[in-house]
């Protein structure tokens, strides 16, 4: 009996091990995306699967909520004069939602990337339609920031354009506790405001303002620093060829970046608290020691979203409380006016449904966004669009940063890859700040970079 | 067995099966379990690519989901049934058990035993499981400082949490059953308060306790409020990795959730030692203090190593604390946390699965000395 037992227990084992096996004999098919087809020609289009000229455009993003009821706000009108109807989606999983749903053959009309890489790489994919087939190029190029279209390029064909932007290269500051100071509040150069934080430091009180603490994410705050310099010391081709790895990322031209930036960061008493109180204030509570009398910093570089996160009594009083300049060119270095910042990039996958082609004209026109720029939190990527509809003397001041800017560029850690821009770039920056070189910090960045 | 029995047996089961194959309920039985698997599986299709059907209502779909599934599931079991009996009687009685241990069989092998297979096999392939690239992820991770320092972190775990809480956990236990029944039940109330939160919810609460806040700032961390009242300066409590100090703080966290654990199941041990061994142990003379430690320690020997165990395996899947603390900053990374950036920050499937594998392996014994002793326990009963 013992022993029929116990081969009984040799089968039922045998047979686990052999059902296991032949489940997971195989690897995952690396050609998942690069099915289907190769990308459209100037005639051809890209088609989905949904029905075309049906008077319905179905759109997927990834913003909800608040954004969502802004956004469907400045649609309405447009729908009721073209007969349209929008379809809007939310989905906070957008970057492998959009992916898996495209592959699948279920693609959207129209897709908002808040981020290029996931839109170019299923545009490698033939999945999307260039946009010089279906929109004014030249138009769009002449209103646009530039630098938007060329971030959605891919051999030499743009595959998306913006319908929202974001700006991080803004100074923050206390309004009447600055002008007390009677520094300018609009210096030309790194140089000149290098010369107001040093008069500032030299009556006692620390000028910049700095907290980078973002539980895991701890350490973005700097890697946009170093973004701002790279742009400021080499221009936005160097930039270009840094986030594309085409020149090692302890280049002497981006080690340059990190040596300009010591100058604020790792300068004694010139950062409120010094590198201890940077990593531990978390990046919302960053502008607080401001508003404080007196203050005990005064500049913060943040992006336009900073404002959500200052004390309520301030957000209410925003245009008095608050003024804003922007982070200013580096002498000597590139010569214009850079931007660091982001947005988010309308891509079309229904290359023959005339309505869809009718949303994407208008979602990418200086004509749309007036509704949501008035709700706030918004910047349209056009020069040309009315300053009048912004709620408030910052946003406005905002808008014109950003039409006197002389090339945009998109958050370099979001376009590299993971393993750089969410892990060993942020981690690093945290170890550089404690006291690690500009040298070493690149070198270890370089070597965590993927190889294939 | 007389002959009456045998008739009542015989009119309880009116259709017992005959000792030979009935065709007609194996075809029944086969023809069912294949038309009702074609359907329910075309059902559920249709729930993802035809949602108008359901008039794109997920409520109806939910409903309709559930009826379906456990109907279905029902109804699959009875052709089961059907199919097994119709089967020659000796054949029948031994495929029976098997027949209905397989569903059950399938979906551990389908959740557990397959995802564990594919894990080895993954840990032999690239980032994103393509290609075969043999032993380099095991090369890379053991030849990387971090996964050394995450080792050497996840052994100072497992040498200090479970032994300091089954520790305080039995300090709790004896004392609060010294207590008054009403003091027994509030302070072990509030001992165990802790294990109802979660360990994410844990790591933020025990976030503000180690804040830090500039010396001219008002301190927010409930630590450095305590240290500068008596004139130390603020200290980064979570930063400081001398003499592993940030790892020994997040170990805090740890015994503070689960020595409620430990004190609810030793304090249950503790009173079902027996009175009587006490009882003569007093007479002859042992001081309480030895009545602890040679009559009731022996005693309760078995639920103190089921929660050493316990605490162990959760040690070694420590993560949340340390993810939501420093996420591996300063030197205080632990294996599964490492896992995890590289499986989800770094989409480094091949590295991550070789550190999984080796997270596996350490477990394995544990597991093994642990089934070891239950089974051991079970047969002194």
């Amino acid at each position: 009996m013992a022993q029929v037992q116990r081969r009984k227990k040799w089968i039922v084992l045998g047979g686990a091990v052999l059902t296991t096996t032949t489940l997971s004999a195989c690897l995952q098919n690396p050609n998942a995306v690069e099915q289907g087809g190769g990308a459209a020609g100037l005639n051809g289009y890209v088609d989905n699967a949904n029905k075309d000229s049906d008077k319905v455009v179905k759109i997927l993003g990834a913003f909800g909520g608040d954004e969502q009821k802004a956004f469907e706000a400045s649609i309405a009108e447009w729908e009721k004069s073209s007969g349209i109807d929008i379809q809007y989606t939310a989905d906070s999983n957008f970057t492998t939602i959009v992916k898996t749903k495209v592959t699948g053959g279920d693609a959207p009309d129209i897709a908002f990337f808040p981020q290029p890489g996931g839109l170019i790489e299923l545009a490698a994919a033939g999945k999307v339609q260039p946009i010089d087939s279906v929109l004014d190029y030249d138009t769009l190029a002449g209103t646009l920031v530039p630098g938007f279209l060329e971030s959605a390029r891919l051999k030499g064909r743009s595959y998306g354009a913006p319908m929202r932007m974001a700006v991080k290269s803004i100074v923050w500051y206390p309004k009447p506790a600055f002008e007390e100071t009677g520094q300018s509040t609009e210096p030309k150069t790194i140089q000149d405001l290098a010369k107001e934080t040093d008069a500032i430091k030299a009556k006692g009180t620390a000028p910049w303002c700095m907290g980078w603490g973002s539980d895991a994410a701890t350490g973005w705050v700097g890697t946009d620093w170093i973004e701002e310099f790279v742009l400021r010391v080499s221009g936005p081709d160097v930039y270009d060829q840094w986030v594309s790895h085409k020149i090692p990322f302890n280049d002497p031209q981006i080690v340059k970046a990190f040596a300009e930036f010591a100058k604020i960061a790792k300068t004694d008493g010139n950062v409120f608290g010094g590198a201890k109180n940077v990593l531990n204030t978390k990046f919302a509570d960053t502008m607080t020691p401001a508003f404080q009398t007196p203050p005990k910093c005064y500049l913060q570089r943040q992006g336009n979203f900073a404002s959500g996160f200052f004390p309520k009594d301030v957000q209410a009083n925003l245009d008095s409380k608050v003024g804003i300049f922007v982070f200013p060119p580096l002498e000597g270095g590139y010569g214009g006016q850079p931007i660091l910042g982001g947005g988010d990039l309308a891509a079309l996958f229904n290359g023959n449904d005339p309505d869809a082609i009718e949303a994407m004209k208008f979602l990418t026109s200086d004509k749309f966004g007036g509704p949501w720029a008035k709700a706030g939190g918004w910047l349209s990527p056009h020069k040309t669009f009315d300053a009048a509809n912004y709620p408030n003397d910052v946003t406005k001041k905002m808008a014109d940063i950003v039409a006197n800017a002389d090339v945009f560029r998109f958050d370099a850690s979001d376009l590299m890859p993971k393993e750089v821009g969410s892990g060993t770039f942020w981690t690093e920056m945290v170890k550089w700040l404690q006291g690690q070189s500009d040298e070493a910090t690149a070198t270890a960045i370089e070597k965590s970079w993927p190889k294939s | 067995m007389s002959a009456a029995t045998e008739s009542v047996v015989a009119a309880k089961q009116p259709d017992a099966p005959s000792q030979g194959a009935n065709v007609a309920k194996i075809a029944i039985g086969l023809g069912g379990l294949i038309v009702t698997a074609w359907a329910l599986g075309n059902l559920f299709l249709a729930m993802g690519f035809y949602p108008e059907w359901f008039l794109d209502s997920k409520i109806i779909i939910a409903i309709v989901a559930l009826i379906a599934g456990v109907g279905g599931a029902a109804l699959l079991f009875w052709f089961l049934n059907q199919f097994i009996e119709g089967l020659p009687v000796r054949l029948s009685e031994g495929v029976m058990p098997y027949a209905f241990l397989l569903p059950g069989f399938g979906l551990i092998a389908m959740m557990l035993i397959y995802p564990t297979v594919q894990t080895v096999n993954y840990s032999l392939a690239n980032r994103d499981s393509t290609e075969y690239v043999g032993f380099a992820n095991y090369k890379e991770i053991f030849g990387s400082s971090e996964f050394w320092n995450a080792i050497i972190n996840n052994l100072l775990w497992l040498l200090i949490v479970p032994a300091v809480t089954v520790a305080l956990g039995i300090i709790v236990a004896v004392v609060a059953d010294k207590l008054s029944a009403q003091g027994e039940k509030v302070s072990k109330s509030v001992i165990f308060l802790p294990m109802a939160i979660s360990f994410v919810g844990a790591g933020a609460i025990w976030n503000l306790v180690y804040a830090y806040s500039d010396e001219s700032q008002s301190q927010v961390g409930l630590l450095n409020a305590i240290v500068t009242k008596f004139g130390v300066p603020p200290q980064t409590w979570l930063q400081l990795d001398t003499a592993k100090l940030n790892s020994l703080l997040m170990m805090v966290i740890l015994i503070w959730l689960q020595v409620g654990f430990a004190m609810i199941l030793l304090s249950s041990a503790i009173k079902g030692v027996p009175e009587d061994t006490l009882e003569a142990a007093r007479i002859d003379g042992a001081t309480e203090f030895q009545i602890f430690w040679k009559v009731i320690l022996p005693q309760i020997r078995t639920t103190i190593i089921t929660v050493f165990i316990t605490v162990v395996i959760l040690v070694m899947k420590v993560f949340d604390i340390v993810y939501v603390l420093t996420n591996g900053r300063d030197n205080s990374d632990v294996i599964a946390n490492l896992f995890f950036n590289e499986m989800f920050a770094n989409s480094q499937a091949g590295t991550a699965s070789a550190i999984v594998v080796v997270l596996l392996i350490a477990v394995l014994p544990i597991l093994w000395y642990q089934v070891k002793t239950f089974r051991e326990e079970q047969m002194n009963r």
